[in-house]
């Protein structure tokens, strides 16, 4: 290995300088001298962060490799680090070609922030790697031609910065924005602004901080929903779950050929019941933590003839079909306990645009136009009420729509509306979406070529339900608690 | 913020460079435009700390 001597350090030192600030600081002041591109309040901070690492180069040249200098900068490649993929978030999950501004060799300038950071980082890395040792301070020294070089660029391209960011964002107290028009030097179109520092929710996450919807502890009360003056639907019996299963109920559906039921539980396990709810026909427990993330089965739908649809909360789902000798070996790694006549034909994601970043704990099928349906759990941040449709095909989203009041349906206050509710379990028949909300216990009948709510009347009496499943005139409203209320809709 | 966190680094550069005694000034003053940009980046991304993807 070469060592590395104080003297060529700050040689190589100055010429990393001259490098950084000279390529990408400058480039970025050109950019927008030439063509007008201003810098994001996030641009700006990894522009400054560049800059200081450049700053500790100078520290190094002059007073030698002081271990706070070094310090100091790693810091910076860090944090520079950090800025790079917190900002770059916020546009990696877009449409191919949706980046913010104007790329540079097809890559947008975030991106390139990111590989500036890894770079200075590997560059120090290198220079730590053959430095000789880190002498103790030998005090101040005048900097050699580069090094004089380095200072002086260094001084101007920073001047530039300055000139750029006064026109741009303003003497202090002004902020960045987030999202900045063109650099101009006429005064004319300057904006100077706070709107960064307006009302935000502030949290770890942002607005990816969304809690989990909990039925069970949802308002049951009808008299307390958004709905004025709803019918009542009494339950015209009762009926439980006999089998014996490894949790509580979390979905549920019936196949109308054969009349089995499929039900879902809070540990993961799916069962086909018989037609009286009492033997179980086959039953597998998913393996949640294998490839795709599972969250709680929330919901459940017989798709065609021999396929069953469970779907999670989080809108992944899984297709299972039963076999008469599932292949071990092949179905251990999707399941934790099976009988051994299950197979798992697909797992995936729903997509979806309207009811992004909102849960779901209720599932259908909807044969007749062969598409699956959730209905999104409204939560703080998002509080809709959205139907998702995605095609059985390929599982891709159809359409998404929020039902609109029918002219019967009145509002008792401002503020309250359908996304108060929180359905849980859901069937179609003849295009109708019969829909069980926990909140306010109310069933609710969404019109699926219209896209209104055609009906809604509420269930007193019921505790918890998290699914919905018809069987001939009956609705069939399941309990966590495996009981099953029968009622008669017409 | 940003205009003056500029003249806080053009000021500890002429130090270095002219003033090379006021050594512990201009790191004081490299520490303080560290915590500015940092401060700036937080205000801009509104507090939300971890990026917006599935963790």
């Amino acid at each position: 290995m070469i060592p590395l001597s104080e003297d060529r350090l700050r040689v190589i030192l100055a010429w990393v300088v001259i490098v950084l600030v000279g390529g990408p600081v400058a480039g970025a002041v050109l950019l927008g001298v030439l063509y007008g591109d201003s810098p994001c309040i996030l641009c700006w901070a990894e522009r400054t962060c560049m800059i200081l690492i450049a700053l500790c180069g100078l520290f190094v040249i002059r007073y030698g490799p002081k271990p706070r200098y070094l310090g100091v900068v790693i810091l910076l490649g860090v944090w520079g680090v950090y800025m790079a993929l917190r900002h770059s978030a916020l546009h990696l999950a877009r449409d191919v070609g949706q980046g913010f501004s104007a790329p540079i060799l097809g890559v947008h300038t975030y991106m390139w922030a990111l590989v500036i950071y890894a770079i200075a980082l590997a560059v120090i890395g290198a220079l730590l790697l053959f430095l000789k040792q880190i002498a103790p301070a030998e005090g101040m020294r005048e900097p050699t031609r580069a090094g004089r070089f380095a200072v002086g660029l260094f001084i101007v391209v920073v001047a530039a910065n300055a000139l750029q960011a006064f026109a741009s964002t303003g003497p202090p107290p002004f902020f960045g924005q987030g999202d900045p028009v063109r650099l101009s030097w006429n005064p004319r179109h300057w904006v100077w602004s706070f709107e960064e520092l307006e009302p935000y929710h502030i949290s770890l996450r942002g607005s990816w901080t969304i809690p989990r919807p909990d039925p069970g502890s949802a308002d049951p009360d009808p008299a307390h929903g958004p709905l004025a003056a709803l019918p009542t639907l009494a339950v015209s019996g009762w009926e439980r779950i006999g089998a014996p299963l490894n949790g509580a109920v979390s979905g549920f559906a019936r196949d109308s050929a054969t009349g089995r039921f499929l039900v879902t539980t809070d540990r993961y396990g799916v069962y086909v019941l018989d037609s009286t709810l009492t033997r179980v026909l086959h039953h597998v427990v998913m393996d949640k933590g294998f490839s795709v993330d599972l969250s709680p089965l929330a919901g459940a739908a017989f798709v065609g003839r021999d396929t069953l649809a469970v779907l999670s909360t989080n809108k992944s789902w899984a297709l299972l079909t039963p076999v008469p000798r599932a292949d071990d070996r092949a179905e251990w790694r999707h399941f934790l306990e099976t009988d051994g006549q299950m197979s798992e034909v697909g797992l995936g994601r729903f997509q979806t645009v309207r009811a992004h970043l909102m849960y779901a704990l209720a599932f259908a099928f909807d044969k007749a136009e062969q598409e699956l349906i959730t209905v999104s759990a409204p939560n703080p941040r998002h509080h809709q009420l959205i139907v998702s449709r995605f095609a059985r095909r390929d599982m891709t989203l159809s359409s998404e729509f929020e039902p609109r009041l029918t002219p019967g349906l009145t509002l008792p206050a401002a503020g309250r509306g359908p996304a108060d509710y929180l359905v849980t379990g859901a069937a179609v028949a003849n295009h109708l979406l019969f829909a069980i909300s926990a909140a306010y216990s109310t069933l609710l009948v969404v019109d699926l070529k219209a896209r209104t709510l055609a009906a809604v009347c509420t269930v007193p009496g019921l505790s918890h339900p998290v699914g919905l499943a018809i069987r001939g005139q009956d609705l069939l409203l399941a309990q966590a608690d495996g009981r099953v209320a029968v009622l008669r809709f017409r | 913020m940003e205009f003056l966190n500029f003249l806080l680094i053009l000021w500890a550069a002429w130090l270095i460079w002219r003033r090379p005694e006021r050594e512990r000034l201009a790191f004081r003053l490299l520490v303080i435009a560290c915590f500015l940009m940092a401060l700036c980046f937080f205000i801009g991304s509104h507090g939300s700390i971890v990026p917006g993807v599935n963790l």
